[in-house]
């Protein structure tokens, strides 16, 4: 059986692997990059690139080292970077001499090229589509689980193995019902992990570029660091509320498009690309339903985060609420993250201290 | 209710108002595009200075740090007219040629202007977007948002039209005769602020080459492979270039240009194929000229001596 390269989506990589079952492939992915794939990446893009793509590249020349024969990028219509990701990315893999072939995903007709090349049966296919979305949106609620116990854990480190373990069932399941039945213990899973009554956690905000938000290695495991630290954190992006905006379902949604640029409109006019105009409604959002910080994650020199960071330092003076901007590049160290999200939380911690102040 | 409708209507016209132009990004995009209009339009214009050391030395100051550097120079040009001028022009670039898209930087830019700027100054923007709206109907509406009058919008909007197509035209006049024979290519406000780009023409005058900018009149280019308008237009010149005509290609890129972190490898990948040496110069706030002649000199000699060695052996 063919392989199948899948670029890395954090905890979702599982719900990816599982969709191409289907197709009659062995899938080939990592919930999380390794220091070898992020410096094969590094060493074969251009210096000025992006961190994303420089991962993304650095995964499909290691699958090529592999042996493996096909990969799956996203396209994109959007004026980022990410639209020439794969062209680019197909390049730089044939002039090192491999034959790792990238198919694009999105945008290219009701049946795209992958479809058309391993020709599942539609109800085969359909069968698949329905499992991982399954999955998908399991991972979304053991996510934020995980946010909200890690937050009064009372041993830190309880969660993660948790989180873990959670994982690992839910790779096993296979058919429907399984998963169903998996989804029903995630609640009681979690409560058995012993938590600090008398904590008030301060809500964070994760938000940004999608693929630093999701790649635990990346952004140095944001998310437990400040989980740790005594803060519940909520990422802003998950893949089940994306799908719906990818595919237009949640259009009347809080989360979809014409909300978010109802709520962005007075500080942004246009969509920019990427996932800029979300950044910007989400951080209104946050500060209007409480948060006491957020945080804005991108890799360094992304185009669309990095240019409406003039307009987030605005938000935070107009609304009264803590934005932490912190870029991602490959000579981020840990102890540096450590430092400033210590510093950070420390601020925020603080400001509920405040007399007078309106955060409660 | 017709009252109100009338009132709603009544004209004060632009005439005497000043407006600020920052001396940057769109301001070469369109070169005398915006500065004929508003002044046909009998607005006082007022443009920010040239580039100087003291603005690099801003902008490195004000501006956000993962800026790229022609953002960077825009945010303290729109500082220096913020102090005297109460109304700025920021357009928003959406697309700056027909089919093609531009920089995401550049669709941000009136929203980042507004957020940066004391609450008294107002910015005033309109949309440009050529892939969908000719340039003459974004500039009626421009016109509009300043009340002037529908017959002195279409009389200013010619007049500007070409003056824009004249001094596109003017901007890629082959400099004097010499011997070597350069292109040099990178985004319009890169290649003709004189500060960024003037020492680089000069010393490439002093070592006797003929540097031609890349000419940006004729748009009709096709959006493949790249959809950024600038990029894509010095692509389709590159791939129709002539090796007996040319030398070398110089591109004249700034630091952390999204753009140019994609498209400068495929510009490589076209002149590697037509054998014509082409060398990336990065420009940022900390650029040393003493480090830019070096590597021009450089650049030169090999040239020179690549010239040499093949004609001994003819």
């Amino acid at each position: 059986m063919p392989r199948l390269a899948i670029e890395p989506w954090g905890n979702y990589s599982l719900a990816l692997a599982a969709s191409v079952e289907c197709l009659k492939v062995i899938p080939w992915t990592h919930t999380c990059t390794t220091p070898e794939i992020l410096r094969l990446g590094v060493a074969a893009s251009p210096e000025f690139s992006c961190l994303s793509f420089k991962v993304t590249t650095g995964h499909f020349i290691k699958a090529a080292m592999e042996g493996v024969e096909y990969g799956v990028m996203v396209n994109s219509r959007g004026p980022c970077r990410l639209r020439y990701y794969r062209m680019l990315q197909q390049k730089l893999l044939a002039e090192r001499g491999f034959n790792l072939f990238i198919f694009g995903l999105g945008y290219d007709g009701i049946k795209p090229p992958l479809i058309r090349h391993f020709d599942p049966k539609m109800k085969d296919f359909l069968d698949c589509c329905f499992r991982a979305r399954l999955k998908v949106v399991t991972i979304d609620e053991l996510e934020k689980a995980a946010w909200t116990r890690r937050a009064v854990e009372q041993r830190p480190g309880d969660t993660t193995r948790v989180m873990n373990r959670c994982l690992q069932a839910l790779d096993q399941a296979r058919t429907v019902p399984e998963i169903r039945a998996f989804r029903k213990t995630i609640p009681a899973r979690f409560h058995a992990v012993a938590a600090n009554p008398d904590r008030r956690p301060l809500k964070v905000a994760l938000l940004g570029e999608a693929t630093i938000l999701r790649n635990s290695f990346l952004n140095h495991n944001i998310e437990e660091l400040l989980g740790g630290l005594g803060a519940e954190v909520r990422n802003f992006f998950l893949l089940g509320d994306e799908m719906r905006n990818i595919f237009n379902v949640g259009l009347w949604s809080k989360n979809g498009r014409a909300a978010m640029r109802k709520l962005a409109k007075p500080y942004l006019g246009t969509s920019v690309g990427g996932h800029a105009l979300t950044s910007v409604a989400h951080t209104i959002r946050c500060a209007q339903e409480g948060y006491d910080g957020v945080i804005h994650v991108a890799p360094a020199g992304c185009m669309p985060e990095v240019s409406i960071r003039p307009i987030l330092r605005k938000i935070s003076q107009d609304l009264d609420i803590p934005v932490f901007e912190c870029s991602f590049d490959e000579h981020t160290s840990q102890v540096g993250m450590v430092t400033r999200l210590e510093a950070f939380v420390d601020v925020l911690a603080e400001r509920r201290r405040k007399p007078g102040s309106q955060v409660i | 209710m017709f009252g109100r409708f009338k009132k709603s209507t009544a004209r004060r016209s632009p005439a005497h108002h000043t407006i600020g132009i920052p001396r940057a990004l769109d301001f070469y995009l369109y070169p005398a595009l915006w500065e004929t209009f508003l002044r046909e339009l009998g607005m006082d214009v007022v443009v920010s200075s040239p580039t100087s050391r003291r603005t690099v030395e801003q902008a490195g100051l004000i501006s956000e740090s993962e800026h790229c550097l022609p953002v960077k120079l825009f945010d303290a040009h729109l500082a220096e007219l913020a102090e005297h001028a109460g109304l700025i022009f920021v357009p928003r670039i959406l697309s700056a040629f027909p089919g093609h898209i531009a920089c995401p930087k550049l669709g941000a830019l009136p929203d980042c202007a507004r957020a940066q700027v004391p609450p008294a100054v107002q910015i005033i923007s309109v949309d440009i977007d050529e892939a969908r709206v000719p340039l003459a109907q974004s500039l009626a509406e421009l016109g509009q948002l300043l009340n002037a009058a529908p017959a002195a919008i279409r009389q200013a909007a010619g007049c500007a039209l070409s003056a824009l197509q004249a001094a596109r035209t003017e901007e890629a006049a082959p400099s004097k005769a010499g011997g070597l024979h350069f292109l040099i290519i990178g985004h319009p406000y890169n290649l003709n602020d004189a500060y960024l780009a003037g020492p680089v023409f000069d010393r490439l005058d002093r070592l006797g080459v003929r540097a031609e900018r890349v000419s940006f009149a004729d748009r009709e280019v096709p959006p493949e492979p790249l959809k950024w308008d600038v990029c894509s237009l010095i692509y389709n010149r590159l791939r129709d270039l002539s090796s007996a005509e040319w030398d070398g290609v110089i591109h004249l890129s700034s630091f952390n240009c999204g753009c140019d972190s994609i498209a400068g490898t495929l510009y490589h990948d076209v002149l590697r194929e037509k054998r014509l040496p082409c060398m990336t110069l990065v420009l940022d706030e900390h650029a040393g000229q003493a480090g830019v002649d070096t590597r021009l000199e450089a650049f030169v000699d090999s040239i020179r001596e690549q010239h040499e060695h093949a004609q001994t052996r003819h």
